[in-house]
């Protein structure tokens, strides 16, 4: 297993995300892929640390975790008080902003 | 005391009153302490005129004193001061002194208005005469177009006193609009004279097209200040205001203000020999013109009104033909036997309350001292020898001779006569014959209204005698001769006072009478312009209309509309939907990214 391999694996991450992102139209959904994309930086943050030679790389990815969870918690609060709201989770009815 | 400080005090004096009046409202509101302290102020304007002649006599030069006036790098544009000269000196004189007359007379005249108006009035008279002496004394011609504007709205003001009265309210607003038509003429000679030479004096000498373009322009405003056809319509109408505002304005000093702008700018007007010839005969055909329609009005002031403008063609036309002085000498007499005129017809209007020459007569009996002051002055209008009319009318005409125009001077020689009718129908109508039922309880006013009457009679008599004084005061020959002008000229005026009375002395219809009552009644200039008022009014404010409408409010609707368009489509962008936005990060990330890579 070289860079090179987790290299393309964070970039296939990153590109699921983005479809996922620009495809999906629950909210959960589009949350996740929004997750995967992050995951995939998390795991460049690791690999460089490996090859690099030290721990600094996967401690950094300890905080982004940890940061992430607050993240989703907010996330999902948000996709809460949506669904109250429309009794959907389809994020494109939220649009009144537009007017 | 300097001439200057003479001068300028003859000028503020009734300023001076008119402010007072302006700001102590309760004096204007009194009445009665208006017309003293308007009276002291052409009092003082007077004093100050006659001192000035005093030391004149005493051999006294002229004087000028200008004051720079509005500096453009140091430089004055203009320049604003008194002049006092061989030709302002008299003009002051016969302003102030008929001013003063007519102020007078007024207090009688107007006796039954209530304070307010009566005070209003004098205010009025008191601006009147600082505007014209502002005229008068002016030493270039931007200060004589300040002053002329200045007298045209008093004049305006004073035509439109019965304001309440529909009528008068017509008449002042068609008065100023015709002058102010005119006075377009003035204002772009004015440019035309500055661009050309710098300046706004009369003494410069630009080229012949240039001054030829000056006087004719100047010319415009003249015919219209000084009621000569085409746009002598507003006179008649100007017959709206009171008596003695007509005997002051419209007959005596404000109309003249044509005559004398000309007369003032005659160096300008020597070089431009088209505009004179213009003038001649604009001035000829008023004259015959408006004794024609005098002949015919029975409206006792209407006749006056009339023969005011016949009598200014005899000036005008003097002036066409080169010569100044005899124009402004007939101004100077013209000036004391029609304001006599007016004022005598006050004084008939006053005891009989009628203008309409049908219901007087007989007042002979009646009014005698009124009877005489008429007699004098429609003797001198007519021309008859040994009045002051005789002596300038004659110079006129001789004018005319001397340079053998002979179709204007026989065409003037027609109106003298037609003059002599129209005055001796007036007087035989008005004076001799059956006493009718309204004079038959006319009486004779008062102090206030013989006395200004006696006082004008005398120079009505009399100052045709001062030709030469007046001559020798503006460096011009002046001589009495017995040739064919004088004796031609005081046959026509004795020929018509005779025909006069032959044919309305024993009650017969009149030659012509029912032709020109047609003439009159058709009114063909009054209608071509009220036809071009209305065209004008409702063409130019079309055009007006049209150009803000579309083209004014197009360009600001246009300039909202696409901002309006602007915005609803970069709105498009904004569509609310969060993967939209995700899209657009992404292909900017995308694009960032193959410019990174290309690059």
């Amino acid at each position: 297993m070289t860079l090179s391999h987790c290299i393309i694996l964070a970039s296939l991450l990153l590109c699921i995300g983005v479809y996922g992102l620009l495809t999906r139209r629950q909210a959960v959904a589009m949350l996740l892929s929004v997750e995967l994309m992050a995951n995939s930086a998390n795991i460049l943050f690791a690999s460089f640390g490996h090859f690099h030679g030290g721990a600094s790389g996967q401690v950094f990815v300890l905080f982004a975790l940890a940061l992430t969870v607050a993240e989703v918690a907010v996330g999902l609060a948000l996709i809460m008080l949506l669904y109250r709201r429309y009794g959907d989770t389809v994020l494109d009815l939220a649009s009144e902003a537009r007017q | 005391m300097s001439p200057i400080f003479l001068g300028l005090l003859a000028t503020l004096a009734p300023a001076a009153a008119a402010l007072l009046l302006l700001i102590a409202f309760p004096l204007r509101h009194r009445g009665a302490p208006a017309a003293w302290i308007c009276i002291l102020g052409s009092l003082t304007s007077l004093g100050a005129a006659g001192k000035l002649l005093v030391d004149r006599l005493g051999g006294a030069p002229d004087a000028r004193w200008v004051e720079p006036w509005i500096l453009e790098r140091g430089v004055p544009m203009a320049e604003m001061g008194v002049l006092i000269d061989g030709v302002s000196l008299p003009m002051l004189i016969v302003v102030c002194l008929v001013a003063l007359c007519v102020q007078v007379f007024s207090i009688a005249y107007m006796h039954d208005e209530p304070p307010r108006a009566f005070g209003r009035y004098f205010t009025l008279h008191a601006l009147f005469l600082f505007s014209m002496n502002v005229v008068v004394v002016a030493p270039n011609l931007l200060q004589l177009f300040f002053g002329w504007e200045l007298v045209g709205l008093t004049s305006y003001l004073l035509i439109g006193f019965y304001f309440a009265k529909p009528s008068a309210a017509r008449a002042a607003v068609k008065a100023f609009w015709m002058t102010k038509l005119a006075d377009m003429g003035f204002l772009f000679g004015l440019l035309v004279l500055f661009v050309s030479t710098g300046g706004f004096e009369w003494t410069s000498h630009p080229s012949t097209a240039v001054a030829t373009a000056v006087t004719a322009l100047l010319f415009v405003a003249v015919v219209g200040k000084s009621a000569q056809f085409p746009l002598h319509i507003w006179l008649p109408d100007a017959m709206e205001g009171p008596t003695p505002v007509s005997a002051l304005l419209h007959a005596a000093t404000m109309v003249a203000a044509g005559v004398y702008l000309v007369v003032r700018a005659d160096p300008l007007f020597a070089l431009a020999p088209a505009t004179r010839d213009v003038m001649l005969w604009i001035g000829a055909g008023t004259a015959v013109f408006a004794a024609g329609l005098a002949m015919v009005q029975n409206d006792l002031k209407k006749v006056l009104a009339f023969s005011t403008c016949s009598q200014l063609g005899y000036m005008i036309a003097a002036l066409g033909a080169g010569s100044a002085f005899a124009g402004f000498f007939h101004l100077g007499t013209h000036a004391f036997f029609k304001a006599l005129l007016f004022l005598a017809a006050g004084s008939v209007i006053h005891a009989v309350h009628s203008n309409e020459l049908s219901q007087m007569g007989g007042l002979r009996k009646k009014l005698p001292l009124t009877t005489t002051a008429f007699v004098i002055g429609a003797l001198s209008l007519a021309g008859i020898p040994g009045f002051a009319g005789f002596f300038s009318k004659d110079l006129v005409l001789a004018s005319l001779e001397g340079r053998a125009h002979w179709v204007p001077w026989t065409m003037l020689m027609g109106a003298a006569f037609l003059t002599a009718f129209y005055m001796g129908r007036v007087v035989v109508k008005a004076f001799w014959g059956q006493v009718s039922e309204k004079s038959a309880h006319a009486h004779e006013g008062g102090l206030a209204i013989t006395g200004p009457l006696v006082v004008l009679a005398i120079p009505a008599l009399l100052s045709g005698l001062l030709g030469g004084w007046l001559a020798s005061q503006v460096s011009v020959p002046y001589s009495l001769h017995l040739g064919l002008t004088p004796i031609v000229a005081s046959s026509m005026g004795l020929a018509g006072v005779a025909a006069a009375v032959f044919v309305f002395g024993t009650g017969r219809a009149a030659p012509f009478a029912a032709t020109l009552e047609k003439l009159d009644r058709l009114s063909l200039v009054d209608r071509s312009w009220a036809f071009a008022y209305q065209v004008g009014l409702q063409a130019f404010p079309a055009l007006f209309g049209w150009i803000d409408r579309y083209l004014v409010d197009g360009l600001m609707n246009f300039s909202g509309w696409s901002a309006i368009e602007a915005g609803a489509s970069a709105r498009k962008l904004q569509t609310g939907k969060i993967r939209d936005y995700a899209l657009m990060v992404v292909a900017g990330v995308i694009a960032l990214a193959l410019i990174g890579v290309l690059r």
